[in-house]
This record gives structure tokens, sequence and C-alpha cells, in this order.
């Protein structure tokens, strides 16, 4: 089912800039947004990703570049002609409107025929599954009925593309997880080009097609979730979104898209094509690391591998978090699936991983 | 989310639920008693002894008094005066303080602190010597005119003083603050985040001001112009000072029956007429806010 | 950001406003220093004698004493009574809170002409006919409005859950009050006050009529000036007040925020 009817459009920011007196929120911002597709802005507070949302809502004008919504430059349109729906962090429901009035606004100030107008307030409630409390006063309903109003209020105008401002952070967790299944559905169902910001990683990897993980005005990295994931260009993305263990070494070796670095735990092999001699970080995902006792017959040659003490287990009910320091120099982060058969804390044990699961950084940022 | 819309009678809205210190009656009853003692004893016994003290004549109950006070042409020229006053006034001072008070509301730093004070300084300044120096502006060769004849808008000196114009506008100039606080305490409460959720949904400027801001302003505008009219129908001093004996109202006629003529009745029935235009106004402002507060669709 | 028209048009017209209402104050400041004995604007010299006349004027002292009397206690007063009624209406422990709340503003609805002969004759029929309590009992009404109306708003945004963890902590119920309902009202309490404070210092119409020839309140006295000789000595005592009444305002800005005063002023 297309609310639309057409094939749904999409975004395009080019070389877009923005700028706050002497601070530059937004720095040379290029973005493509395929239609239909989820895609999210996920970045610490004060990367810029909600001065990002609002310029393609429009709510903002960018200093430099061109802002462009299925396939019109909108760049310099207002916001109440660029047929946009943006739901909002508190939702910024009508106080003065009850919820039919609410949902109908954008289809009223329109100035459609009032059984247009009733036709598809009742399907836009109907998507949101709240048809039931179309006359009550939005002031009596709860967080997550209100989230749906508003999200039926920005549906039911049809708009080209839909914005997401931290729409979800005002709800519980359990409540926030449901809705970003259900919204996700929802939206691969009508087909409309979404942008959601959040600052929560699991949120963005659950809901969307592409990640764009911002921080500090720029963009790091544009992809989908497992490559953002699995595949971090950059050591911000790696440490953004999930867990690592990082170290820093100087380069000794290359070969074949893999560097060998020799670092405060020993020499490790690393995904990169550093230089010799350049400093880097080498940071590793949890899950990949196995854990083996140290006397245990040795895998593969070419896994990295280090010897520690387990310092601190931790059960986090679907997986459990072991912490172990290496080489009393090094806090490394291992995460195994279930309870596992682990040995006690302050155990001596032997980590290994294959290098495809290491990723090496060119070292320019401060010390973690 | 907004709170429930302010009214001039402050809403009990009672505070954290999750509290339950002092629920029961009886302390609360003891504490609101003295505050509604005063209230009886000082303000509705009083009134409605002279209320029913307009109802008295030496033949025991009568409404020869209100006869008297309204039954010739003169008497009902002086309720039409006082009303005309209050809606003048109120028209006036709405038209000028609601766009006022979104002035306020928008304006921020030093020049709101500046546009608070030059609202809160005439509260200071006594009526009286107000009224007096609309006196020397609005003179034949005071300031108004000699500006006037400035910019060659008039050759001669327009007369002013002593006239309905004068009034109005000491009037206006007078109560003007108690027009502009109510809507802008509302005005400033108004989440900036409704004007851009009706543009992202299509609404013109123009559009999301009458569709969103004003529905919202209304209980602060009720508020001011319940103010202003009950203020402004019983005033005394500025039409006193500024018109003299050319403009008698029902506040004129009792501060003439009781301070002069020595007559009680027609003082009381002037009074109880005013009594029953502020008690219209209060009963309607109350049910024009609940409505207002209520959601339409 | 563009300037939308909008916001322009709002702010010159709260610009005309504040013209508006500061005209008449500039001509009494500026009327206050005429060289001659005429309540006028001064052309030609500039004279600081009338200030100096104003301790002079007859009846002025008693009446300025009189005055502040009045309004300190009836405000003080109030602020008790409206104080404790707010507490029970804010916490819904009274049938009829809502009643009460609209009642106990209700005052400032009614012509305060008619409030003042309602309380002459009141006070009359019950054999009280000494000036002094009958303003003060007077005073009390015409302050307890403003009070109770922002106290009432205040307490209903006080969160009570803070008495009982203040309870928790070790206060006992009043060092609960003071220690932690009395900081978070303070800013009421000065809003509340200052509008009480003004109101009985300026009140007319109900103090008029319960003057005698011996006990008037500094408004009635200024008008019996005005009556009987206006000279600048009365601009200048009104200049006076507007100063004191600048400093208040700095001092309610520095300690709880005009913006604040005015939103609680509704």
């Amino acid at each position: 089912m297309s609310l639309n009817g057409a094939t749904p459009p999409h975004v395009a920011l080019a070389d877009v800039s923005k700028r706050y007196g002497a601070s530059t929120i937004l720095e040379r911002i290029n973005l493509r947004v395929d239609p239909g597709a989820l895609v999210t802005l996920l970045g610490p507070s004060g990367c810029g990703k909600t001065t990002l949302l609002r310029l393609i809502a429009g709510l903002a004008i960018p200093d430099e570049g061109r802002v462009s919504i299925a396939g019109r430059d909108v760049t310099r349109t207002p916001p109440h002609r660029r047929n946009v729906g943006v739901v909002f962090q508190n939702y910024a429901l009508f106080p003065h409107l009850s919820v039919r009035g609410n949902v109908g606004f954008g289809l009223s100030v329109r100035r459609l025929p009032r059984e247009t107008i009733a036709s598809k307030v009742a399907r836009a409630l109907d998507l949101v599954q709240l048809g039931h409390l179309i006359d009550r006063p939005v002031a009596a309903l709860s967080g997550g009925q209100q989230q749906r109003v508003a999200l039926a209020r920005a549906l039911a105008v049809e708009p080209d593309v839909l914005l997401f401002d931290e729409a979800l952070s005002a709800l519980d967790r359990n409540m926030r997880e449901s809705m970003q299944v259900e919204l996700r559905r929802l939206l691969k169902d009508i087909g409309t080009t979404a942008v959601f910001v959040t600052h929560d990683q699991d949120e963005a990897l659950t809901m969307s097609d592409k990640i764009a993980v911002m921080s500090g005005g720029r963009i790091e990295q544009y992809a989908d979730p497992i490559s953002i994931y699995a595949r971090p260009e950059t050591l911000f993305t790696m440490r953004f979104v999930g867990l690592s263990t990082e170290l820093r070494g100087a380069v000794t070796g290359r070969s074949d898209g893999q560097v060998r670095v020799e670092t405060p735990v020993g020499a490790l092999t690393a995904q990169g094509a550093q230089s010799l001699g350049s400093s880097v970080v080498v940071a590793t995902r949890p899950e990949h690391i196995r854990i083996a006792a140290p006397d245990a017959a040795p895998g593969d040659a070419g896994l990295n591998c280090v010897e520690g003490r387990i310092r601190q287990i931790s059960f986090h009910g679907s997986r459990t978090r072991v912490a172990v320091e290496v080489a009393s120099c090094a806090d490394f982060a291992v995460e195994i699936g279930g309870v596992g058969d682990l040995p006690a804390v302050g155990a001596a044990v032997r980590l290994e991983w294959p290098p495809e699961q290491s990723f090496a950084y060119r070292d320019g940022s401060p010390g973690p | 989310m907004t709170d429930a819309p302010a009214s001039i009678l402050p809403s009990a809205v009672s505070g954290a639920t999750a509290s339950h210190w002092l629920r029961n009656h009886k302390a609360g009853i003891a504490l609101a008693l003295p505050a509604a003692l005063v209230l009886i004893v000082l303000f509705i016994v009083p009134l409605a002894q002279l209320l029913s003290q307009s109802f008295k004549s030496d033949a025991g109950f009568s409404l020869h008094a209100y006869d008297r006070l309204l039954g010739d042409a003169y008497g009902r020229s002086l309720v039409w005066n006082s009303l005309r006053l209050g809606l003048v006034t109120t028209g006036i001072t709405l038209a000028i303080g609601y766009p006022a008070a979104f002035g306020l509301a928008l304006s921020k730093g030093a020049l709101r602190s500046v546009f608070l004070a030059s609202l809160f300084l005439p509260l200071a300044a006594s009526v009286i010597a107000k009224a007096f120096a609309w006196t020397i502006l609005l003179r034949s060769h005071g300031v108004i005119n000699d500006v006037l004849i400035g910019l060659h808008l008039t050759d001669r000196p327009v007369r002013m003083i002593f006239t309905q114009t004068a009034l109005i506008i000491g009037a206006a100039n007078v109560f003007l603050p108690f027009m502009i606080l109510p809507i802008y305490a509302v005005v400033a409460q108004i989440d900036a985040r409704l004007t851009e959720a009706a543009a992202t949904l299509g609404a013109p400027p123009v559009v999301a001001f009458l569709r969103v801001i004003v529905p919202l302003s209304l209980p602060g505008v009720i508020a001011g112009v319940a103010l202003v009219f009950s203020l402004s129908v019983s005033a005394y001093v500025v039409p006193n000072l500024l018109m003299g004996e050319n403009y008698p109202t029902l506040a004129s006629t009792i501060a003439k029956a009781f301070l002069l003529a020595r007559d009680p009745a027609l003082g009381a029935a002037a009074g109880a007429v005013l009594m029953a235009i502020g008690l219209v106004v209060v009963v309607a402002s109350s049910a024009l806010a609940r409505q207002s507060g209520s959601r339409r669709a | 950001m563009k300037i939308s028209p909008f916001r322009l048009f709002a702010q010159i017209a709260m610009i005309g406003a504040a013209l508006f209402l500061l005209a008449p104050l500039a001509v009494i400041a500026a009327a206050s220093f005429s060289p001659t004995p005429v309540f006028d604007l001064p052309i030609g010299g500039a004279s600081l004698r009338w200030y100096g006349a104003v301790g002079s004027l007859d009846g002025f002292w008693p009446a300025l004493t009189l005055s502040l009397e009045i309004a300190a206690l009836s405000t003080a007063l109030s602020l008790i009574l409206g104080t404790l009624a707010g507490i029970a209406i804010a916490r819904g422990a009274l049938p009829g809170a809502q009643t009460l709340s609209a009642a106990l503003v209700s005052p400032l609805m009614m012509p305060g002409l008619v409030l003042g002969i309602a309380l002459l004759q009141f006070f009359r029929s019950l054999g009280l006919t000494q000036a002094w309590p009958s303003l003060l009992l007077a005073h009390i009404v015409v302050t307890l409005p403003y009070v109770a109306r922002t106290m009432i708003a205040a307490l209903s945004r006080f969160d009570f859950a803070m008495l009982e963890a203040a309870r928790t902590l070790g206060c006992n119920f009043f060092s609960a009050i003071l220690r932690v309902m009395a900081p978070a009202l303070a800013p009421a309490y000065f809003t509340a006050g200052l509008f009480a404070f003004l109101a009985s210092m300026d009140n007319y119409p109900v103090s008029i009529f319960l003057t005698d020839a011996w006990t008037k309140t500094l408004p009635i006295k200024m008008l019996q000036y005005i009556d009987e000789s206006p000279d600048p000595t009365i601009a200048a005592l009104s200049t006076l007040l507007l100063v004191a009444t600048v400093i208040l305002l700095l001092i309610a800005d520095r300690a709880v925020g005009l913006h604040r005063l005015a939103g609680m002023a509704e």
C-alpha cells in the first residue's frame, strides 16, 4: 500500500555548510537519500545532525550549498511549501485541537474538501492504530499515543520525505523498541522516504537502511548498518557505534591490505594501509575475541594472540562481557554469547582473534 | 507540552500526585478558613448590605432608588456613559496591547527589561498625577498640539482637553498595562515549536498565526479584557480629572451621592448596577476561559 | 535569520505602547523642575526647590507614614492568609477549592468605589468609626486578591514531594517548610508582596471613603493638594515615588527577574 501513489522522491544535499556566529555547525555536507530509504543521522550532541534535519525541513537556511527534495531545488523554499512531514521530539501537538484537528491540520491548511480531509485523517490514524481516539483532546493521551498522533499528523499530508527529530527519545525503553520496529515496518509499507535523527546507536542500527555517522559537522561514514558496525571507516565511527578495545602503536610492516603494528601488548596484525612508522590505533570489536586457557592448543598461526588475566565478568542477559587485563597495561573488552564456560575472575587466559576483525586507524586524536 | 491555559482565575491544578501530604479536608478547611472569613466578612457581607440598602426607603422595600437612577434619560445616559467608557477603553487597549504583548514576548535581554519596566512603572505613579500630566500634554499650547502644528497636520490648536478624546486617551493610558500583562503571561508560554510544526504542515506564517497562536492566546485576551473592562467601567478619577462634570458616570454618581448629596439609596443603587456589571464580567470571563481551554476539533 | 515582518510590527507596537505609557511620567518628572509655581513643563530654566518643598507639604509626613504602615501591614497579613488558603487550594484539600480560588480573586473585578462605600456603611453599622482600623481592614481586602492569585498559581506549581523528601532527610515539619518551601516560593512572595504593596499605596477609590479629616493616606492627600493648590510640588512628590519604584523594580529584577514578575502577574 502506498500512500503516495507515484514513485517517492529522494533528498539530496550538495556542499551544504551552516555557520552560527563564529562556529561552523555543518561543513560541506554531501548526502543523497534514495527514494523510499530510511536514513539515520547518528552522532553525539553538537555534531550538527539536528541542524542538518532542520535544513531539510526548511526550518533553517544553509549558508552555502543546495538542498533538493524530489528533484526540486528547495534551498530557499520556506517550510510550508516544501511538503515535508516533521515529527518533533516533544511532538509539538496543538493543545487547542483534538486528535482529529491535529491530524487534519495540514490538510485543512491546504483547503482540501471536508470529505477528503475526513478520509485522509481516518487513514492516517488507522496506520498508527489510533482511530478510536479521534475525538480525544490531545492532553488526555499518553506519551506513546501522542507520539503516534504526531506521526499521523505528518503522514496525513503525504509528504515527500518524513523527518524525525529524536522522535522516540521521550518514550520509555520498551515502548521505544517496539515503536522502532513498528515504524520501520510502517514506513516500508507506505514507501515514504524518511530521515531520522538520533544519538541512540541501537535505534539507528535497528531502523535504518543507511546510517550517516556525524561528528563535528561532518559525515564520518555513510553506509548500511552492517558496514557501519563491522567495517567502520573511521575511529570515531568505531568508537561511537558499539564497543571496542583500542591499542596504540607504530606500523612495522605492511602487506596486502593489512599492517603489522607494534603495541604495548605485543605485535598485532590489523586491516589497514598506513605507511611504515606511522602512529595508529588498533581497534577490535569484543565479540570476535575468543577466550582460551593459557595452555590450550594454539589456534591458527595467523591469529592475533595475547595473554592476560580476567578482571571482571558482567552478565547482560543474552551476552556476557568480560574485562581482561593484558600485560598490566591494557584492558581488553571481550564479549561472549550466553553465559559460557568461563574461568573465574583472576584466572589467567589467552585471547585470540583473527586480524580481519582488527582495524588500524591513523592516530591523530588525543589519547583515550 | 504547555500547561493548561492561564486565566484570571488561577487554576488549582494539584501538584505532584506522588505526594500525599495534606490531602484531608479538615486541615484544608482550617487553612483556608481565615482567608475565607475575611472574604465573607469584609467583602461579601458589606456588598450584600449595600445591595439591600439600594432597596430601602422610608416605606420599606422599594425599587424607588432604581427608578430614580434609571427611570429617565439622564439616568440611562449614566449607565451608557459608563459602559461606553468601558467598551472603548477595552477596544483601544486591546488593539494596542495585543500586538504589544507579542512584541514583549519576542524581545529578549535588556530590551525586554526596559519594556517590562515601562509596564510596571506607571502602576506606581498615582492616577491623579498621570491624569494631570495628560492635561498638560493635551492643552491648546501643550506638547501634542505643538507637534501636530509642527508637522502641518493642522493649522490651529486642536481642542482636546475636556473632550471625550482626552478621556479616552487618559483611560487607555492608565489601563493599558492591565491588558498587556495578562496577554503576555499567556503568550510567553506558547511552545515555539508549534509554529514550526504548523509551517512544516504547510501553513504559511499568517495562517499559522491565525490558526495556532491566536487560539492559544485567547485565555490571556479574556483575562485582559475582563480586567480592563471592569476597571474602566467603574473609573472615577480619570473622568473626573479629565472631563470634570461633563461625563457623568455611575462611578461619579456614587461619589456624589455619598460625599455630597447624602443620598445613600441612590448611591447604593448605582453601586448595585456596577456590581452587577462586575459580576457579569467575572462569570462571562471564567465561562469563556473554560471554553477556550477545552479542546475543539 | 531574517527579521519577520510580524516580529517587527509587534515590537513597534510595544515600543509605541512603552512611549505612550512613559509619556505622562516624563511630563511629571519634567514638571517637577519647573522654575515657576505652575504645574507645567519647565521653560526657561530648572529648579529643584519643589523637591525641598515636598517635605513641608501640609500633612505630608503623616500621610506618607500612614500609607506605608497600612500598605506594609495589609500586605503582610494578606501574604499569610493567602499562603494558607493557597496551600489548601493547591492541594485540593477543600471541597469547592476552585470556587474559593475564584472568590478570592474576584474583588479585583469589583469597582473600588463600590467596595469603599460598602465598607464605610458596614463599619458604621458595626460602630467602627475610627479611620485607622477601617483603612487596615479595607486594605486587606484590596491586597488579598493580588496575593491569592500569585500564591495559588505558585503553590500549584510547587512539588510537594519535596517536603516529604526533606522530612525523610531529617527535617521536622516546620523545618521542611522553612528550608524547602520558603526558598522555592520566595519569588512568588516577592511578586505578590510587590503588587499588593503598590496596590495599597496607590489605592484611591476604597480609601477615600474611610479617611477622615485627620487621617489621610497619601493618594487622598495628593488629590487634596491638586484641588487646593496645584503646584510642581506634586510633580516632585510623584517623581520621588517613581524613583523609589524604579529602585524597587531594579531589586525585583535582580532578585526574581522582571519577566518572571510579569509571568506571575497574569
